[in-house]
């Protein structure tokens, strides 16, 4: 405003000062004895055009392209009122495509890019992760992370972390909030100052169990539940049942430490024991891999150097506790490539979505380079007029490209406002469990960045072309053919056929992606999954933060299991540690087995489950051989084991196995059943050795207490007295998850189902998008045609070789156009194979269908406009002149 | 073509800026001021264009050789009037030394004997 202000006023004195000029040059002459009038007039005439001279002063002011801009924008917004539809489709089209690519920046950028806000200096923060010998990842045990962090000098300080639900508040209105379990350098190494109060002092951060009962509260739990008062530093909050010291408040804008989640309240790892209700022993075995590290990079420090380091002090630690930790060795890696978190599993996908995206937004930038060609074409004597005028062809192309400037501009902020509507759906593609405390992705300054450079990007690749090609058609030939209908130059049809090409291409990329996403998520839902999900009642109670030992916690499950039997409809009730197919991994245990003697770097943590009576009857997985478990496989018999018949092909080679030993939990163990191969951790997941033991003689206080009830029609009313059984005998123990189990394994094919409907939500905008483009080339090339197919039906054409002749050009671009989005998209195939589900990337029929679709869009749009042009009279079109 | 601009000489590019610096050398002096004083000096030959005069001056303005301030002339009339800044005063030494390098130049071109003769 201010600039116009001051031209104004720079304008108005330039006048004057040439006014000035005027007078005095008037007054000389008059004192040389000329008349006024004379005086004045022969003044003027000296001067010349004023407004000329007003004119090219002006220009050295330097604020001429400014002033240009200025017209340009007047004349663009002039131009796109004349013509609201092309307008409206334009910007409509470049929200949505710019709107879907700012929403999924916006989650990579949350979960990938920036993992850790609020933190200091984040980039320097490494997570550091336990390798098994098979190379699959692990939690790193308190003993371990103990030595890791007092050997290492390249990591400057290290902190553990462990994720935790806890109940906080008064014991019997206990609300479940997101903790996070830390060492006392946490906020050290996050580099972070408390808001109010103060973080874990040094006498709290050494590793003395349970002896520091304080908690740090997150700045929005503390504006929620205290309104910000300061006073609650100092005060006692109830945590799990124990009394714990509110000492500080986390600046705002700091979410914890795990990406794209929001944790509320932070409390010493040291307090895990009492906490989790287990015994001390927890923090002290090595086998117990519990907790996720990070570390800040000393200065001058490279992640490569910091893992040689950990892998050196990994192999030490080895070979100290070669019962432990034979064979584990321990990386350094950057947060967003670490695995503890929803950026291990949406790293791939947001990938994937990322280029989708950029699909549609590359159709919508063709479409639109479209339309402003046709525009162009149909400016081209305004143009070519301006051009004869003097107007030099760089300001023309400037004018054009400031009008698709304006249409990016408006689709850019268009497209901002639906982001900032639609980021929140992030919840949509991740497990319900991780959503409860999922962070908005906020729109930050890089995000809007981003969605600037792509407004550019727009410009530049929608634009560049339509305006040279405007401002570039030769004045003579357009002139002479003033007032009648130019057929298009060979310049616009050469750029137009490109399009059409490019768009049928990415068109057929897209449905091919959909495809084999759609595909792989069908297969995989078709899995037997070993067991039968169907009428059963599912909910889980955590006796630990009841403060349950065995005893009571078997007193319980057999009071809660005599009550559900009793209810109607009841068939049968159990319960185990694990529920098949949740999205966390199960547990292990380390095993040997009589006979069997394992490769070198064989992986013998074999994943299992603690069951109780009845579980194979409730779960329906059939019983291949021997016999279930009974109540006499308690404490005071002998250990048995239930094993799967992978377990049996692998280990026993397909052997008798009842009767055989397995070593766990240091104990032997002797096989008295085989069941039924089921799935356990994903649908998609090849054949895997399996074993179940009962919980009467396997223990934990930290065990999930599932309880699986199988009814004889829907699980509804299981599904309500299962909690209300459970208050029935412990109010202060609720239960939680209360769900049919159907539901709740359907998230295991969670990853195959967001990539299956965004692919196909996405392939489906750009199928939409390619065909009205490919539409509105094919009537365009046809209407500037019709000139000439009204002369060759005068001349006695037959209306079948017209189409002919119309359908002979669409049909080279549409096989151009196919077979250069079938080879791209088998090229890019490779790069998504690993997520399919027995898909091939180059699936026949996947390919097949994307040919089929995309030929069909392509007949369409030649048809219509080719019926439309037989249609012509002749008469008509040759008068059109 | 009016006769009395029959002895006017077109200026060469760049001239006109030494001549206005020039000018401004004796003193402050408004747009009007400088086109009359050049004409006097040069003998009724240069005839500064008002189309040429302006754009330099504000030219020569933007480049922070010369300063403009609204004064009142002598017979009390608001006139914009310009004056050498010090970075103008080095720009017209600098300007000077140019144009005396290059008039010697065209004049050992123009009379090329002179310079045999001294060979």
């Amino acid at each position: 405003m201010r600039f116009f202000w001051h031209r104004d006023r720079k304008q108005q004195e330039l006048r004057q000062e040439l006014q000035s000029h005027l007078e005095l040059a008037a007054g000389d002459k008059r004192s040389r004895g000329e008349s006024a009038t004379d005086a004045e007039s022969s003044a003027h005439r000296e001067f010349g055009n004023i407004a000329l001279v007003e004119q090219v002063t002006r220009d050295q002011w330097g604020t001429r392209w400014l002033e240009e801009f200025l017209q340009d924008l007047r004349y663009g917004a002039r131009m796109l009122r004349k013509s609201p539809g092309f307008a409206t489709i334009a910007i409509l089209t470049l929200a949505l495509g710019i709107g879907a690519n700012t929403t999924i920046f916006s989650w990579i950028r949350a979960v990938l890019l920036n993992p850790l806000p609020g933190a200091g200096d984040s980039s320097r923060v490494v997570a550091l992760e336990e390798l098994a010998p098979s190379g699959d990842w692990l939690p790193i045990s308190y003993p371990d992370f103990r030595d890791l962090r007092d050997n290492s000098k390249l990591l400057d300080s290290m902190t553990v972390s462990y994720p935790m639900a806890l109940a906080v508040g008064e014991d019997r209105r206990a609300e479940r909030i997101s903790g996070e379990l830390v060492s006392g350098n946490y906020f050290n190494v996050l580099k972070i100052d408390p808001e109010v109060g103060r973080f874990f002092s040094a006498g709290e951060s050494d590793d003395a169990q349970n002896a520091h009962p304080v908690a740090v509260l997150s700045y929005s739990f503390w504006r929620t539940r205290y309104h910000g008062e300061p006073s609650v530093i100092g005060t006692t909050i109830r945590i799990n049942r124990h009394s714990y010291t509110v000492i500080g408040i986390t600046p705002k804008g700091f979410h914890g430490s795990l990406p794209g989640l929001d944790f509320q309240i932070f409390v010493p790892a040291t307090m895990f024991a009492q906490l989790n209700a287990t015994g001390d022993w927890m923090l002290q075995d090595r086998k117990t891999r519990t907790f996720r590290v990070l570390a800040r990079l000393a200065p001058q420090t490279g992640i490569e150097q910091a893992r040689a380091e950990i892998a050196s002090i990994t192999a030490h630690v080895a070979e100290v506790n070669r019962t432990t930790n034979e064979g584990v060795s321990a990386t350094v890696l950057p947060i967003w490539k670490s695995h503890w978190g929803i950026q291990d599993s949406m790293r791939a996908p947001l990938g994937i979505l990322m280029g989708a995206a950029g699909v549609v937004l590359l159709i919508v930038c063709a479409n639109i380079a479209n339309l402003l060609l046709t525009h162009a074409t149909s400016r081209q004597k305004e143009l070519s007029v301006r051009v004869a005028l003097g107007a030099p062809r760089s300001r023309l192309v400037r004018q054009l490209l400031t009008e698709t400037a304006l249409l990016s501009v408006a689709g850019s902020v268009l497209g901002l406002f639906s982001a900032f509507w639609l980021v929140g759906s992030l919840r949509y593609l991740i497990p319900t469990a991780a959503a409860r405390n999922l962070l908005r992705p906020p729109i930050d300054s890089v995000v809007l960045w981003f969605t600037a450079a792509l407004a550019m990007g727009v410009v530049m690749l929608a634009g560049i072309a339509p305006a040279i090609y405007g401002a570039r058609g030769n004045v003579n030939d357009v002139l002479k053919e003033f007032g009648r209908d130019s057929t298009g130059s060979g310049r616009s049809q050469t750029l137009r056929t490109l399009l059409v090409v490019a768009e049928m291409a990415l068109a057929v990329i897209a449905i091919v992606g959909a495809g084999l996403f759609l595909k792989s998520f069908r297969l995989a839902r078709m899995v037997q999954p070993g067991f039968d999900p169907q009428h059963v009642a599912l909910a889980r109670f955590s006796m630990s933060t009841a403060g349950y030992d065995a005893a009571q916690a078997d007193a319980f499950c057999r009071r809660l299991r005599e009550r559900l039997e009793s209810q109607p409809g009841v068939v049968s009730v159990s319960y185990a540690d694990y529920v098949p197919l949740s999205v966390a991994a199960g547990a292990w245990e380390d095993l040997q087995i009589e006979g069997y003697v394992p490769g070198a770097s064989e992986n013998m943590k074999i994943y299992r489950s603690v069951v109780a009576l009845g579980y194979f009857d409730t779960m329906k997985i059939p019983l291949l051989a021997g016999r279930d478990f009974t109540l006499n496989d308690d404490i005071s018999h002998a250990p048995v084991m239930i094993v799967n018949q992978t377990f049996v092909n692998r280990f026993l080679h397909g052997e008798y196995a009842i009767g055989r030993k397995v070593n766990g939990w240091g104990h032997w163990f002797t096989i008295i059943g085989v069941a039924q191969d089921a799935k356990y951790y994903r649908l998609t997941e090849a054949a895997t050795p399996y074993f179940y033991v009962p919980m009467r003689q396997i223990y934990r206080p930290e065990f999930a207490f599932n309880f699986f009830v199988r009814t004889t029609g829907s699980p509804d009313q299981a599904i309500a007295a299962l909690p209300r059984e459970g208050q029935a005998i412990d109010p202060a123990l609720p239960a939680f998850g209360a769900m049919p189990l159907a539901e709740f394994i359907s998230a295991s094919l969670f990853q195959e189902q967001i990539a299956a409907n965004l692919m196909s939500l996405l392939a489906g905008i750009a199928f939409v998008l390619a065909a009205m483009g490919l539409y509105g080339v094919m009537a365009f090339a046809v209407a500037q045609r019709t000139r000439e197919i009204g002369i060759r039906l005068a001349m006695g054409a037959q209306r079948s070789s017209v189409l002919r002749l119309v359908a002979r050009q669409s049909v080279v671009l549409l096989l151009a156009g196919l077979t250069a989005g079938l080879l791209t998209a088998a090229a890019l195939g490779r790069f998504v194979s690993w997520m399919l589900f027995s898909v091939s990337p180059s699936d026949a029929t996947v390919y097949a269908f994307a040919a089929a679709a995309t030929i069909l869009i392509a007949v369409a749009a030649t048809l219509m406009p080719a019926v439309r042009a037989m249609r012509v009279d002749p008469l008509v079109a040759l008068r059109y002149e | 073509m009016a006769p009395r601009y029959r002895n006017r000489i077109e200026l060469l590019q760049g001239t006109l800026d030494l001549l206005i610096l020039q000018t401004l050398q004796w003193g402050a002096q408004h747009g009007y001021g400088i086109s009359q004083a050049i004409r006097a000096n040069s003998g009724d030959i240069l005839q500064v264009d008002t189309g040429s005069l302006y754009p330099a001056l504000h030219r020569l303005e933007r480049q922070k050789w010369i300063s403009a301030d609204w004064k009142l002339s002598e017979n009390k009339q608001r006139v914009r009037v310009y004056r050498l800044t010090a970075t103008g005063k080095k720009q017209l030494l600098s300007e000077r030394s140019r144009w005396e390098q290059l008039s010697d130049a065209i004049a050992g071109v123009l009379s090329p004997a002179k310079r045999e003769g001294q060979a």
